[in-house]
Formats: C-alpha cells, structure tokens, sequence
C-alpha cells in the first residue's frame, strides 16, 4: 500500500489515551450501566479507531474484511449455539446442580480450596484454609488407579503389572505399616520395594497431611485385622 | 547462502499483497482463538454473579497501566510502517525498538502483578475466574512475547535497509495483540 492516508497518527494516539482515562473514570462514578458503557462501549470505539487507522482496514481490500468478518461470524455462532447451556442453570427438563451449588456457595468455596480473601492481603493458601479433606484428596489423586473403594480396580491402573494395592485385602496389611505407607506416597512405589507405577506424591502434602492421607487409606482395612 | 524471493514479497494475486493477506487470514484464525474464550468467559461471568467477588482482587491501576504501554507501542509500531513506507529502514528501525520496549514493560509489568497475586493465593487453580484471569492473560502474554521476538528479527532487516515491508506486517499483527487486550482490559480489571 503507497501510504497517503493523511492519518494524523498522534491525534488517535491521544484519543486513544483519553478514551482509556473515561474507561478507569467511568467506575467511580458508581453506576452500574454508566460503567458498562465506559468499559466495553469504549473498548468498542477504542479497537475500531485501531484497527481503521493503525491496521489500515478502512484502505485495505474488500477480501480482508470478509476474511475478518467471516471469523467473527464463526465465534457468535459458537458464542450464540453454547449462550443457552452456559448461562441459564436450569431449564424445563434439566437442571446444573453443579453450577446452582457454585452460585450458592459463593467464590469462596468453589472447588474447595482458596476462600474469601480479607482485604488487608492476608494470604489465602489451600493449605493454610485450615481445611484438609484426605477423603478429597484420595478420590482426586489416588482413586483413578487404587478405585474409590480402595480395593485397586481403578480404570488409570487397569493395566498395570503389578494390580495397584488393593486396601481392602487383608494379605495388604500383612506387610505394611503406617510409616511404609506414608513412604509410599511420599516417595513413590520403589522407595518401599513395590512397583515404580506408584508414583511419588510429597511434593502435594505437607508431613501432617500425610499422616491423614495414611489415616484415610486405613479406613480401607478390613476389620480384625 | 541465497534464496529465491519467498512468493509471498513478489506476488499479489489478490490486489493484497500475499504476506500481507496471510497475516489478515492469521488475524482471522486469532479471532476464534481469543472470541472463543473470551465469549466463554463472558457467558460464565454472567451465569455466576459470585465471580464479582473474585474480579474485584485484580488491580485496576496495574491494567491501565498495561493498557497504556500497549496503545503506546501501537503508536511507535505505526510510525515505524511509516517510516518504512517512505523508505527510512534505519527510522523505521528504531521505532521498532521501542515497540519491543513496549512488549518488554508489558511483560514485566504482568509478571510482578502475577507474582503478587499468586504469593497472595489467588492461583490458576483457586477458582474458576482466576483459572480464566490467568488462561486468558497468559495466552495474551504469549501473543506479545512472540510479537516482540519477531520485530527484533525485522528490526534487524530494516536497520539495513532489507524487507522493508515487513515492518507493516508486524505492525498489523502488533495492533491486533493490542485490541485483544483493549478488551481483555475491561472484561478482567474494569467490569467488576
């Protein structure tokens, strides 16, 4: 493109500018429509003055705008084919229980970890949330191969040669004791003599966090023994 | 070494340049990368008013700021093309420069917000905002380091006096990292 555009690139630079200043401004104000239209109707005139000026798009050919637009076509189809599922938690025949429960509970417990921060920064840690679920945490990590039920028929260990452990067969408990097992998980099958399919897990809990996940893992025990 | 000319400097079947119509079909296929995403996070934000809790942690000022440099950097990037329009590889060279120093604050920048507010436990796995804030931002991030690696390449051809049309293709793909952050800005640190 021979470049006569006659564009005074500084005066969009500097409405650009103060387009984004009304953008931050437009919150303060303290009115929830006000700032929607500060933050996105700007962010609408900011990206056309960009793209017309800075891209050219206003000189270019007639082909790259449909090339454009023939994209952004494709992503409101999707946007407008999902809209329906994604945002409404409930509709005549179905319900997101899932999702319900998210709004429900709130940010804070979503996924059951992080929490409300209090402002002040105080730090928000999943290990310092004061809640550590071992049973959580076995269904999550251990469960895809050892089976929720703890009897070692998970899919993820199917193939496996050695079976993973089966907590529930009394022989397991025969040759094990709490510190072998915190062994195992901490540092993986071979640091207690099994198989290398067991991998090592300590770089997750913390010392007292192993003790609950050796605790869970023995509620598997058959009883008597 | 010699090459022939890569057809994409010679050849305009289309009235568009070839190098440049295939940066327009990259535009493109970015559009449903980031649209794709962020229309997910939009529709998830609108489903679950308790997200509000989460957005109102991320730092206004830090965005701004952010979004400042980028507008900046546009601008250099623009008056680079310029310069290389009118045949000042050298100028055009320069301005390039300091676009990368753009992407280099922009990047900096992002990466002591991130650093504070992962050591404050707001991370990619805290909850279903954060994972988007960091899933959206980082592929952004991305867009930008690739881009300023890129112009140090046509900086380096510009200086002397090489492929000056490239210096207008980096400068199409440099705006379009711009306006996707033009929206990521309100959507992550405004809309709250």
């Amino acid at each position: 493109m021979s470049d006569n555009h006659h564009v005074n690139y500084k005066k969009i630079y500097f409405w650009l500018l103060g387009l984004l200043v009304v953008s931050v401004a437009g919150p303060f104000i303290g009115i929830g429509w006000v700032t929607l239209v500060t933050a996105f109707g700007i962010a609408l005139i900011k990206a056309n003055l960009v793209i017309q000026n800075f891209m050219h798009l206003r000189w270019e050919k007639q082909l790259a705008k449909w090339v454009l637009l023939s994209s952004l076509i494709l992503m409101a189809l999707f946007v407008a084919g999902v809209a329906p599922d994604v945002m409404n938690h409930e509709g005549n025949n179905w319900e997101n229980l899932a999702a319900q429960a998210a709004v429900e509970r709130g940010i804070g417990d979503d996924h059951g970890e992080g929490g409300e921060a209090p402002d002040g920064g105080t730090a928000v840690v999943a290990a310092e949330s004061g809640v550590f679920n071992p049973g959580g945490q076995y269904n999550l990590i251990c469960a895809l191969c050892h089976g929720t039920a703890g009897d070692g028929t998970g899919v993820g260990g199917a193939a496996f040669d050695p079976s993973p452990a089966n907590f529930t067969d009394p022989v397991f408990w025969e040759t094990r004791d709490d510190e072998s097992i915190k062994t195992a998980i901490r540092d993986g099958g071979p640091a207690v003599g099994v198989s290398a399919n067991m991998a090592p897990w300590g770089a997750l809990f913390d010392d007292a966090q192993l003790d609950e996940m050796v605790e869970y893992v023995k509620t598997f025990r058959p009883q008597g023994q | 070494m010699s090459f022939p000319k890569p057809q994409a400097t010679l050849r305009s079947a289309t009235g568009i340049p070839t190098g440049r119509l295939a940066v327009w079909w990259l535009i493109a296929s970015e559009v449903v990368i980031f649209g794709g995403l962020l229309g997910s996070y939009v529709m998830h934000r609108l489903g679950h008013p308790e997200w509000a809790d989460a957005a109102v942690h991320t730092n206004t000022w830090i965005g701004a700021f952010n979004t400042f440099v980028l507008l900046t950097s546009s601008f250099t990037a623009v008056l680079a093309h310029q310069a290389a329009e009118a045949g000042d590889g050298k100028k055009a060279a320069k301005l390039l420069v300091l676009t990368m120093g753009g992407a280099v604050t922009f990047v900096l920048v992002k990466a002591s917000e991130w650093t504070y507010e992962i050591s404050h436990g707001y991370t990619i796995t805290s909850n279903m905002f954060w994972s988007f804030y960091y899933t959206a931002a980082g592929l952004h991030a991305l867009h930008v380091i690739a881009g300023g690696i890129i112009m140090g390449f046509i900086a380096l051809d510009a200086y002397r006096g090489r492929e000056l049309q490239r210096v207008e293709l980096i400068g199409i793909y440099w705006h379009f990292v711009d306006v996707i952050w033009i929206f990521l800005f309100p959507l992550l640190y405004i809309a709250k």
